[in-house]
């Protein structure tokens, strides 16, 4: 019944395959559906948005000087991912991170890569979240990404591809663990013998991270959570970790730095701190070293992990990787460092500092999508198709003036899922946010965050912009 | 603990409790006003002048509302977010304080503390307030003794837990000894009928009502009240009873013997509650009740100061004695404390 008015659209379908049936491994959650009254279903998506409400799981709206917290919108039906398509993106994942920081080591140490010419040096050297000043300085375990958000989604053939690597603050894992009770608990019929991997071990695989990279090998290295504050928007994220982990959540101003040691300020008086896992930008670490205005950072603390005192997760200048010109180079790391073919594909990327690329991307904007390479969040973007005359001059003067800050790729159409729309089922875009750990070994955390875009056709799947998540099942078979 | 997370608990224990005693006063305050008919008793904006002043509020009214209708105070108390120690913005605060240190507090403290936060917040509780007033301050109360008791079956007895009864018990000890003073400024203590309707309704605020028929049935005396709610050793809204939680949880955080003390917020806990312990109702009649609450009130906020200037502040000196964990001792604390004192 509820199923019936259901469209697959001209695009890759997470639920009908190209014949017009249900992909077999939906099958037992279709059934199950079925049996519910979508009046029904609807009202408990309310409950549990309630019950998301009552225990705060929510994140701030910005620009509202109430300080609005909302509910992320929840979709009850789950995105499913079977177990073999899921060793792939996996493994991909994996081999990618692994580039990913033997790049990092390399442009913060020999610089090789860039003296092979496989990546051009003006790249790297010119990227906004390079940082001269840590060449050179050892980072614990050679490790700078220990927790990586790597943005997939899927083109029209069902391939997974990588749009983004989010390696300096992802966010978003506390909604995988949200969701997830959250559907134990207002649909434990749809789970059935699904057979559905659980997630909840992100907490403690993360804290032994830290401990693991903890400078002072002692039995309980001080680990503490540095998040920006109650205002942040990501707040609920960083109590809930710090909750889930047992561990401090400290903001700058309870930490002091003395004779390049890092400590807290307890009521006992200062308690030495061995690692900070930080939500907050390299900027804003140490109004000493980076941005003098930032009130968020703790003076000396930059010194302090140049000293080896204290270790940060993830290290400083991680964003050099996740820049997104750095990303059109990536598949040749993973070829340079691990002398491999990349599992996973990306999106052809144009760098508008190229002058045979910038000509392409200039004449073909309609038809693009322009990023800016340093903007997260959906902002400072160009959807070409959807933008105005206007728009597009005004993007071909930014691009014509600072090429460097400007990719393009053509727009890729992600895949749909069903998702409950008014009491029927319609088809929106989805894409996923995998969760990947790095420490003694590298962890994928069993699906990740599947990010809806709620508003009929739109590709924008951002929690500020209209986006609402789903809970995302690897199955175990 | 965080110098800064102690101070969150504290002080969303605190705003509870006086969103609490607020509501309790009000609650009885509204009830007086149907008894007092068209007797003696005061009347419309006028009526609510002695919970202004019971809660220190006064100058505040007339600044915001300097020609005050019928309805105005009533709202000030309750809803009014530009009064910061209206019933929401208490209520407000104590979220604001635990959302900062959700970390150490339950999930359960958390999500009841949050609900009553979102009722109050919304027209939900407009509605309320309007409809019913008494409904409005019982489920304030009931919530926050809800809180109580879910924090005293949710939570470890360690610092956490400490601050949070210390911030308790000095708001109430300071609460009820406002409530006595309610009495003491009373304008007409000749008229007998009122005097018993003004002790009834103190007692009622502070739950004591039962407690002070066990032993003195329907009686109404100032040496008998005074005898319960400020110098009752058993009673747990009593002035006395609080300060000595307060006192005991103060000397829990450092380990110190009761009767000594290692720090300035001890020290002054202890005298007060020496005062208090050795002090009888006539005394207090004698000294005047007023001034003796005066005292009093200037006493526990010392004490707060003390405890903020001890725990929060973390004056420069504590930055040379650093601890190591391996070797971290909370007895160290008090030489380091007592250092701080010379």
């Amino acid at each position: 019944m509820l199923l019936k008015p259901y469209r697959p659209a001209d695009l890759f379908d997470e639920l009908i395959d190209s014949n017009g049936q249900v992909r077999p491994y939906y099958q037992p959650v279709v059934d199950r559906l079925f049996h519910l009254d979508p009046r029904d279903l609807a009202h408990k998506v309310k409950n549990l948005e309630l019950l998301f409400l009552k225990h705060g799981v929510t994140f701030t709206v910005y620009g509202d000087e109430r300080g609005t917290e909302r509910v992320f919108p929840f979709d009850p039906v789950p995105r499913l991912i079977p177990a073999l398509e899921w060793e792939t993106v996996e493994a991909g994942l994996i081999q990618r991170i692994t580039a990913l920081n033997l790049f990092l080591y390399d442009v913060y140490h020999e610089q090789k890569i860039l003296s092979d010419k496989v990546i051009p040096e003006e790249v790297v050297l010119s990227a906004a979240h390079f940082r001269p000043e840590f060449v050179g300085i050892k980072v614990p375990r050679n490790t700078y990404i220990h927790v990586c958000g790597t943005d997939l989604i899927r083109d029209r053939d069902g391939r997974y591809l990588v749009l983004e690597d989010n390696g300096r603050c992802p966010s978003g894992v506390s909604y995988v663990l949200e969701n997830r009770a959250a559907m134990k608990r207002f649909f434990p019929q749809l789970f059935g013998s699904s057979g559905v991997r659980p997630v909840d071990t992100y907490p403690a695989d993360l804290l032994a991270i830290l401990q693991y990279i903890a400078p002072r090998q002692t039995a309980l290295p001080n680990c503490v959570l540095l998040t920006p504050g109650v205002h942040n928007s990501a707040y609920f994220e960083h109590s809930f970790l710090a909750r889930q982990m047992g561990i401090e959540i400290v903001e700058g101003r309870d930490l002091a730095v003395l004779d390049g040691f890092v400590f807290m300020r307890t009521t006992h008086g200062l308690k030495q701190v061995d690692v900070i896992y930080r939500r907050i930008d390299d900027d804003f670490l140490d109004p000493k070293v980076f941005r003098k205005d930032s009130m968020l950072g703790v003076p000396g603390l930059v010194d302090a992990v140049r000293r080896g005192n204290v270790a940060l997760a993830n290290a400083i200048g991680t964003g050099v990787a996740d820049d997104k010109v750095t990303y059109a180079y990536v598949p040749d790391m993973i070829r340079y460092y691990l002398g491999q073919e990349p599992i996973l594909d990306q999106v052809p990327t144009f760098l508008a500092w190229r002058d045979e690329d910038r000509k392409y991307i200039l004449e073909h904007l309609p038809e693009l999508v322009v990023k800016a390479a340093n903007e997260s969040g959906g902002y400072g973007m160009l959807i070409g198709p959807m933008a105005t005359t206007a728009e597009i001059e005004e993007f071909s003067q930014r691009i014509e003036a600072t090429p460097r800050n400007y990719i393009a790729q053509p727009v890729v159409y992600f895949s749909q899922h069903p998702t409950l729309i008014d009491g029927a089922l319609e088809g929106r875009h989805v894409d996923l946010r995998p969760f990947i750990l790095c420490g003694e070994t590298t962890k994928v955390l069993p699906g990740g965050l599947t990010r809806v875009a709620l508003k009929r056709g739109s590709l924008v799947v951002n929690s500020s912009q209209g986006g609402g998540s789903k809970d995302t099942w690897v199955l175990s078979h | 603990m965080l110098s800064r997370v102690a101070d969150h608990l504290y002080w969303m224990s605190r705003y509870i409790e006086r969103a609490e005693n607020i509501a309790r006063l009000m609650q009885v305050s509204v009830e007086l006003l149907l008894d007092g008919g068209g007797s003696s008793a005061r009347k419309g904006s006028d009526y609510w002048s002695p919970v202004l002043a019971a809660t220190a509020m006064e100058g505040a009214f007339r600044l915001l509302y300097p020609d005050s209708q019928l309805g105005d105070s009533s709202y000030f108390l309750t809803l009014d977010e530009r009064n910061p120690d209206s019933i929401r913005s208490c209520i407000r605060e104590a979220r604001e304080n635990a959302r900062t240190a959700r970390d150490q507090i339950s999930d359960e403290m958390w999500a009841e503390l949050n609900q009553l936060y979102l009722l109050i917040d919304s027209d939900r509780g407009a509605a309320l307030l309007e409809a019913t007033p008494q409904a409005f301050f019982e489920k304030i109360i009931q919530s926050s003794l809800l809180f109580g008791g879910i924090t005293s079956a949710t939570l470890s007895r360690t610092e956490g837990w400490h601050f949070i009864q210390l911030g308790k018990f000095l708001e109430r000890a300071d609460k009820t000894s406002r409530f006595l003073d309610i009495k003491a400024q009373s304008v007409d203590p000749s008229d007998t009928d009122l005097e018993a309707l003004e002790w009834g309704t103190i007692l009622r605020a502070c739950s004591a009502q039962a407690s002070y028929r066990r032993v003195n049935g329907t009686e109404f005396s100032a040496e008998r009240v005074l005898d319960l709610l400020l110098l009752s050793t058993d009673f747990p809204r009593s002035v006395r009873f609080c300060v000595r939680m307060a006192d005991e949880m103060l000397h829990n955080i450092t380990g110190t013997l009761t009767g000594r003390y290692s720090n300035r917020c001890e020290k002054l806990a202890g005298a007060l509650l020496a005062r208090l312990n050795f002090a009888s109702a006539s005394d207090v009649l004698d000294r005047g009740l007023h001034d003796y609450i005066d005292d009093l009130q200037v006493a526990l906020n010392e004490t707060a100061q003390a405890i903020f200037e001890t725990y929060v502040l973390i004056p420069q000196d504590t930055t040379q004695n650093i601890i190591h964990p391996a070797t971290f001792d909370p007895l160290g604390y008090h030489y380091q404390s007592q250092q701080l004192q010379q």
